[in-house]
């Protein structure tokens, strides 16, 4: 249960490094359509970029976090239910973020940074379920007498 | 010592417990969710979502008896003084411009041709669906025809399918510029381009130059009457032109008139009372609207430039004239108050209903898929609204929007008039309306007459928009439809 945690939290935090790349990628789709003297309206189909920047974050990432919080009732890392919470709420503040921003642009720049957010604390979460797992060992430091 | 028994409600047994509900409970609800979205393959639109009387009679919401849509047709008898055949078919085509299309033709054309008449006409148009293996109908966008004509697969007809064939007969009651287009899987054949050009002239005729200019964009490529780039339209100085301009995409057209002052004669249809002269104010035409421009070549020789965006545009004036810059103007005219008020001829506070269409956003499942989904008064498709009117009924609706985006409503089978926006009352020329672009934070109301029996779509234009869900009905009391959505003919409307 641990291994399945520590994955999820991990997954999490890779799925949030593809959406930047997606969102950078289907940007310059965008740049490129345009100078290819073709018009992005909203009668343009949206570029792959996009689209799949919209299906990791609006699908996938959401179903991992909640697969990782029910994970957590059982896999007994330390703070791994808080943690879990902490990246699920994070989670809906970025998809939320990602929906009010189109009337106002402006918010995107919160977007941006609580990506950076939602990975570290996702990535933290999988660094805990790790020494959780294996941990270091400890000096024996006993009153043997 | 004697060490205490281990109590079974503490420690790890009770964590696992709590752990097993808290994930049945997580996995219940959203499951629950997912399952109540999900929407039969084959359905009525008389039985989706509630019914909303409006405050008045809510009676005869009959699946028996009453009048079938069925019924509610053109004339049966009569030799048409327009008769067309349209055939439709899905194949790649040049623009007239010469790009190559992977879409719609209508005739081997897109757009397909113009559909002409003079007001009083009876027009005849026969739909052949010759290679369309989704199938197709035709809708005749602002006309307000008899129900059975509207064209809308799975309300009013069932969708043509290959080899197959529908008449549609109706009478040009009132003159102005429309378009056609399908309404079977429109969102998609729509934008691969199966619609045209209807403009139906008065009965005086308009007399001058007169430029039929639906706006569409194929594949990132904005075309007038199926051109991309500048076209020049010949005019003697001082020569006016009529540019009956209709917007066929699913996004909000600006249209900028640089060289001369022009006026908005008519909006969807209808004409505007007493417009007045406008510089350097463009005209913000919804998806699915048409605005008529009064367009003057300058006196001294020079031209006047009509720009769509995305570097379609129109050059009005002698042919050598130079040709103006390409401009794009912010200021933009408000219909709320353009023209000088006139006659309503309905009386929105002796109103027989009063309805509320409240557009949102919210997060949920669209039969089973989870996203960001529009709401129609709160609730997800299929639980949206249907208002219920008896014929004859004076209806006011207000129009409110709160979803983060624009959205152009557009309501079959009427003509609205716009009463107010925000609060504020129009003082301009009649705003009678078919296609209302409502923007995000804006509330508008407006009021109609219901003189048109028969089951009528009330849906953004922005079309896919209409896919996920953005739709209501308007039914008249004692009217059912006997066709499905899905069913054998496969009724997609959107």
């Amino acid at each position: 249960m641990k291994a399945t945690y520590q994955w999820l939290a991990r997954l999490i935090a890779i799925g949030v490094v593809l959406q930047a790349a997606f969102i950078a990628f289907g940007m310059f789709e965008i740049s490129n359509m345009v100078g290819d003297g073709k018009a992005f309206t909203e009668d343009s189909d949206p570029t792959a970029g996009i689209a799949l920047h919209g299906l990791f974050g609006g699908m996938i990432i959401p179903l991992l976090v909640l697969l990782m919080l029910i994970v957590s009732f059982f896999a007994k890392v330390p703070g791994g239910v808080q943690l879990a919470l902490a990246t699920l709420g994070l989670v809906v503040l970025q998809v939320v973020l990602g929906f009010v921003s189109a009337p106002a642009p402006v918010l995107g720049l919160l977007h941006g940074i609580n990506a950076f957010v939602l990975a570290g604390v996702a990535g933290f979460a999988g660094g805990r379920a790790g020494q959780a797992t294996s941990p270091a060992p400890r000096a024996e430091t006993t009153a043997a007498a | 010592m004697i060490e205490p028994r281990r109590r079974w409600w503490r420690g790890p047994r009770l964590r696992l417990a709590v752990g097993i509900v808290a994930s049945a409970a997580i996995v219940a609800t959203v499951g629950w969710f997912w399952y109540g979205s999900l929407v039969p393959s084959t359905y009525s639109v008389m039985d989706m979502g509630y019914v909303d009387a409006g405050g008045g009679p809510a009676g005869g919401h009959d699946h028996a008896g009453g009048t079938s849509v069925a019924e509610l047709t053109g004339p049966v008898d009569g030799t048409p003084d327009v008769a067309v055949t349209l055939t439709a078919r899905q194949e790649e085509f040049a623009l007239a411009s010469g790009e190559q299309v992977d879409g719609y033709t209508l005739n081997h054309t897109s757009p397909g041709p113009p559909i002409r008449a003079t007001e009083g006409d009876l027009v005849e148009v026969t739909l052949v669906n010759e290679s369309i293996s989704d199938g197709a109908t035709l809708h005749w966008h602002g006309l307000d025809v008899p129900n059975a004509e509207d064209g809308v697969a799975g309300v009013t007809q069932d969708a043509v399918p290959v080899g197959g064939r529908h008449v549609y007969r109706f009478r040009a009651d009132d003159p102005g510029s429309y378009w056609y287009h399908s309404h079977q899987a429109s969102h998609e054949q729509v934008k691969g381009g199966l619609f045209g050009a209807l403009v139906i002239a008065p009965r005086a005729g308009t007399g001058g130059i007169e430029v039929v200019a639906p706006v569409h964009t194929y594949d990132g490529r904005r075309t007038v009457a199926g051109y991309t780039g500048v076209q020049r339209v010949a005019a003697a100085a001082g020569e006016q032109a009529l540019v009956r301009v209709a917007n066929t995409d699913n996004g909000t057209l600006r249209l900028s008139v640089t060289g001369a002052p022009y006026r908005v004669v008519a909006l969807d249809a209808r004409d505007l009372h007493q417009p007045t002269d406008l510089t350097d104010r463009a005209v913000r035409l919804a998806a699915g609207g048409r605005a008529d421009l009064a367009v003057t070549a300058p006196a001294d020789g020079s031209a006047v430039r009509v720009d769509f965006g995305a570097g379609a545009a129109l050059v009005i004036g002698p042919s050598e004239a130079p040709e103006p810059p390409a401009a794009e103007l912010d200021a933009t005219v408000d219909f709320l108050s353009y023209g000088s008020p006139a006659e309503l001829g309905l009386d929105p506070g002796a109103a027989d209903r009063r309805f509320e269409l409240r557009i949102g956003r919210r997060p949920g499942f669209l039969d089973g898929r989870p996203g960001l989904w529009w709401t129609m008064n709160g609730r997800l498709f299929p639980d949206v609204p249907m208002y219920l009117v008896r014929e004859g009924d004076v209806a006011v609706m207000t129009i409110s929007n709160s979803s983060g985006e624009g959205h152009p409503m557009h309501l079959h089978g009427h003509h609205v008039v716009v009463l107010s926006r925000n609060g504020e009352p129009a003082t301009g020329g009649p705003w009678w309306t078919d296609s209302l672009d409502v923007e995000d934070g804006e509330t508008y109301q407006v009021a109609f007459v219901a003189d048109n029996p028969g089951v009528w779509m009330d849906h953004c234009h922005n079309l896919p928009h209409a896919v996920e869900g953005m739709i209501v009905h308007l039914a008249y009391e004692g009217v059912t439809t006997p066709y499905l959505v899905g069913g054998d003919a496969d009724n997609q409307p959107e």
